[in-house]
């Protein structure tokens, strides 16, 4: 029996050496950050300017895009002192904020608002209230692989917002440039994600929410918004100019940037995103709309929010506010080519990175025609069925019948807002 | 034996304390969870029974529920017979046989949320080699996970792809307990080599099968990564099992009780049909106790 | 055991064909994280040699990995594996040989909340978790990832299987000769199961070396980032780096191989077969 209890001890010993591997953390204040997976070298530096000048660690986590709303759905709902500040998809803002995990940031940003260009603002508000700060935007052009025009002897969509492409001039374009042989197709959306693609019902006339931001029935499944789905499902199923199962942008990409697909209506991240491939010449003109209707274009990016719990709240506050700032920001747009939120930025690139044709368009539409996504507390659940109603259309399910499949269960799951 | 009346507990209690603190406490409060609704703002409340009346009724629920079944009544013995024969192919030597089992078990160090993306890649409808295979040969691409008839399947095939080799290795170690020398008194008995396997290997293997059953069973219940990344659930529901419920539940609709009540009945589905794998797989001699 | 040649070439087929269907994707894979990133996918229609040949093969995918935060990533994978490994088959195989060689009180209720304890989806107790972690103060550290993986209810389980299948006069034999039970689990018991430890070795590790979910929640910060994380950081919602993708997947599938290739010498018929008549 003495063995048994020397071995029992030898088991307490070990368990005691594990304890002792933990990292001592005695540096002054250190703030927790979740932030995108994006490449290292594209996040540290604007930590380590902050740290320079205020003398705060910032320990940020580089989390894959998934892993990033998964983890912090566990933290916050663990309602503790961490994360100090976090990274927030800005159609996210009224969800967080409805179950209290924001600070809000109107006394920080008083008097700042008008430096910002005011879509972006839009994003980060919910109930009036300023939640989270804006550190970019977006938009969506629309590529076309120049070599495969002129192969087709087909002339290039005018990069003039005035003389814009409609969707009904674009379909027989796509037709022409579509090659079943050589799996070579006209045209796609770059995936299936509602940012992207509302903005298809938006353009025929569609409201994609009622205006309480809470009921889908009649909208979600409303007769716009099943025409316009309509449209989109014969792209892919009856003038096959688009390869069905593109849900993802890295597999659109691919076939972009390999020449097997003509046209394709991307976000901003491509104008960089696409330079991997070496044989590709593309060009660029705004985002085609439906005669009868308006141009509308997505909008929106990531934001910052402080976490209302937060022990280091000084800190905290101190680091969003320089976030802000203009230094801070044409920082993080020489790291990562978000469209600019502050004003400024663009007047003082006007003359030297704007003037490409791509960029001009963008300022374009984030002044005339960016339509940001619905402000609602339910936004998770509006995205997550109708992302995959989408891809149920694009793949060929009956519209009507999967568009009010997933109205129901947005309502359904819209209760508990109301 | 009366001295070691606290021995079986010291020898236990290492492995329960960590068990208790770190799976049956969370357990516990899951469990209790499920009797919970949160408000928004996070405020707990008692919701008895609440979250599952809710699923009750819930249409969704049952169609998942279905799903589940189906999905494990096709898979659980079907990775068992796989890696059953494969066990029985790679036991006995000839030369080489350390790299076939080598690549067999290959799969087993890709986890399971890459073994889903790798797969979307390799069946994409545009760009997939396996598609551009198929066309090739002149049977022509096919949907996989993209067409509700062929979701579910492709899913068991890629859970099999990953899990075949791994249960494998259980199965083979199984497989060297047995004594040799009860092996060569049947054959000396005159027996024939299906006689041998039916009648000594079978039943000698009750144990190993068990676990190899059992284990799979609990890992397949909540099988979960690939439908979410693959199929979310679709294309229309056809893949929605109730671990991608619990999920969207806890997850996307910010329902912790509902998602803990899902959980809870799965722990409760799973230790019932346990409790029948183990019954069916018991020795006959144990059957009395 | 004389098999005849037709048999054996029977086996070698079947082997041949299921090798290939499971390594297929595998080495296509492999063969892709060869190619520069631009020539990575082919539409299908140009199925062909190409589809799995590479016209230029370059080490650049890899060479990004190895000045990146990949190493670290190993290291950190294989800290917390290897660790887990040796605290996880002694305690669990303890445990193991308690349900399989004692009747005490409360066992098969002892036994059944092993079964129970991994039943229950992560996800659903991720939460009370990552609260006990953070209470404990062990986020961002090495025990957040190993400790509440040592105690395992499936390696339990395991030995528990192997250990009753060893006869029991095995060890009241023993017994009678003075032994005390440690000294039989660790001289009779365990050295009867080198394929169990070889097995279980093998489990422990490789729930460590795939897993993911976990790391992310409680050790996020970039000093613990594990291998599936540095995987999964090339995919991005605005782009993918496939090639750093199958890189780095092809570096982990190989790397995670290692354990079997040196566990494979204990597949072989044990003491066992020999020492019972």
């Amino acid at each position: 029996m003495h063995i048994g209890r020397r071995q029992f001890m030898a088991g307490l010993a070990g368990t005691a050496f594990i304890g002792s591997l933990g990292r001592l953390n005695a540096q002054s204040v250190s703030l927790s950050v979740p932030w995108m997976g994006w490449p290292e070298e594209q996040v540290r530096p604007l930590m380590a300017a902050f740290e320079n000048e205020s003398g705060v660690a910032i320990a940020e986590e580089r989390l894959p895009i998934v892993e990033l709303f998964k983890t912090l759905e566990v933290r916050l709902q663990a309602r503790n002192e961490t994360p100090d500040v976090y990274l927030v998809d800005g159609p996210l803002t009224a969800s967080y904020a409805a179950r209290g995990h924001l600070l809000d940031l109107g006394e920080l940003m008083a008097g700042e608002r008008d430096r910002f260009v005011p879509t972006t603002l839009v994003q980060g508000t919910y109930n009036d209230t300023l939640y989270a700060m804006p550190l970019g935007t977006s938009s969506q052009l629309l590529f076309y692989n120049k070599k495969l025009f002129a192969e087709a002897g087909l002339p290039e969509p005018s990069a003039d917002p005035a003389a814009r492409m409609t969707w009904e001039d674009l379909v027989p374009l796509a037709r022409d440039l579509t090659r079943p042989d050589s799996s070579q197709f006209g045209f796609a959306f770059e995936n299936i994600n509602p940012y992207q693609l509302l903005a298809v019902p938006q353009s025929w006339g569609a409201e994609v929410i009622g205006p309480d931001g809470l009921t889908a029935a009649g909208y979600v499944d409303g007769e716009a918004m099943v025409e316009a789905m309509s449209w989109y499902q014969a792209l892919f199923q009856t003038h096959k100019v688009g390869p069905v199962g593109t849900f993802q942008t890295g597999v659109t990409q691919e076939m972009f940037g390999s020449g097997k697909l003509a046209m394709m209506v991307g976000g901003t991240w491509n104008l960089v995103g696409l330079n991997k491939f070496q044989d590709l010449d593309f060009g660029v003109a705004p985002h085609p709309y439906f005669a009868k209707g308006k141009p509308v274009t997505p909008t929106g990016s990531w934001h910052v929010g402080i976490n209302p719990r937060t022990a280091h709240m000084d800190e905290a506050t101190a680091f969003v506010k320089w976030l802000s700032t203009r230094d801070a920001m044409d920082l993080w747009f020489e790291l990562r080519q978000y469209p600019p939120a502050l004003k400024q930025i663009w007047e003082e690139r006007a003359d030297t990175t704007f003037v490409d044709p791509a960029w001009a368009i963008v300022r374009h539409e984030l002044a005339e025609t960016a339509t940001p996504r619905p402000a609602t507390p339910g936004y998770r659940e509006y995205e997550e069925f109708l992302r995959t109603a989408m891809q149920d259309i694009q793949t060929g399910a009956d519209v009507r019948d999967t568009l009010a499949r997933a109205a129901q269960n947005i309502d359904r799951e819209m209760r508990k807002y109301r | 034996m009366i001295s070691s009346r606290w021995t079986p507990y010291l020898f236990l209690a290492p492995a329960l304390a960590g068990l208790l603190v770190f799976k049956l406490v969370p357990i516990a409060v899951a469990v209790g969870g499920s009797l919970t609704g949160m408000s928004l703002m996070g405020d707990l409340r008692f919701a008895g029974l609440e979250n599952f009346e809710y699923l009750f009724t819930d249409p969704e629920f049952w169609s998942s529920l279905k799903i589940t079944l189906l999905f494990n009544l096709i898979i659980n013995p079907l990775q068992l017979a796989v890696a059953f024969a494969l066990a029985l192919l790679v036991f006995q030597p000839m030369p080489g046989l350390w790299f076939f089992r080598t690549l067999l078990v290959l799969p087993m160090a890709v986890s399971t949320g890459i073994s889903a993306v790798l797969f979307g890649l390799f069946l994409d409808g545009n760009l997939g080699p396996l598609n551009g295979f198929l066309e090739w040969i002149g049977i022509g691409a096919q949907p996989f996970h993209r067409s509700q008839e062929q979701a579910l399947a492709t899913l068991i095939g890629i859970a099999t792809w990953k899990g075949a080799g791994y249960w494998m290795l259980f199965l083979l170690a199984g497989l060297y307990s047995i004594p040799a020398s009860v092996h060569e008194a049947a054959r000396i008995d005159g027996a024939s080599a299906w006689q041998r396997f039916r009648y000594v290997t079978l039943p000698m293997m009750r144990k190993p099968m068990a676990f190899v059953l059992v284990a799979d069973t609990a890992i397949n219940f909540l099988f979960f990564a690939p439908v979410y990344i693959l199929t979310s659930g679709g294309p229309s529901g056809a893949t929605s099992v109730l671990m991608f419920q619990a999920y969207r539940a806890a997850f996307t609709f910010s329902d912790i009780g509902r998602s803990l009540a899902i959980s809870t009945i799965l722990l409760a589905i799973l230790v019932v049909i346990v409790v029948l794998e183990f019954r069916l797989l018991r020795a006959p001699e144990e059957e009395r106790s | 055991m004389t098999a005849s040649p037709h048999a054996l070439m029977l086996r070698y087929g079947l082997l041949s064909v299921l090798a290939f269907i499971v390594v297929c994707p595998l080495a296509w894979l492999a063969l892709a994280s060869l190619r520069p990133q631009a020539e990575i996918f082919q539409p299908i229609s140009e199925f062909g040699w190409n589809t799995f040949i590479p016209s230029v093969l370059t080490l650049d995918n890899y060479r990004t990995l190895w000045e990146g935060d990949f190493p670290l990533a190993v290291k950190n994978s294989t800290i917390v594996a290897l660790t887990t490994v040796v605290f996880g088959v002694t305690v669990n195989a303890l445990a193991g040989f308690a349900f399989a060689a004692f009747d005490f009180r409360g066992k098969n209720l002892l036994f059944l909340l092993v079964i129970a304890s991994f039943m229950m989806p992560f996800e659903a107790i991720v939460l009370p978790l990552y609260v006990m972690i953070r209470a404990f103060g062990w986020t961002n550290s090495y025990q957040a990832l190993i400790v509440p993986e040592i105690a395992n209810g499936m390696v339990i389980f395991l030995f528990r299987q192997f250990f009753a299948s060893i006869p029991r006069d095995f060890y009241e034999a023993a017994r009678v000769d003075g032994a005390s039970w440690l000294y039989i689990f660790v001289r009779i018991a365990a050295p009867l199961s080198w394929p169990t430890v070889a097995t279980s070795s093998l489990m422990l590790f490789l729930a460590q070396w795939d897993s993911f979910f976990w790391p992310i929640v409680a050790a996020s910060a970039p000093d613990y980032a594990v291998i599936q994380v540095a995987i999964a950081r090339n995919i991005n919602f605005e782009q993918n780096d496939w090639g750093g993708l199958f890189a780095s997947t092809n570096l982990a599938i190989l790397l995670g191989t290692i354990p079997f290739l040196l566990m494979q010498r204990f597949y072989v018929r044990s003491l066992i077969s020999s020492g019972i008549k």
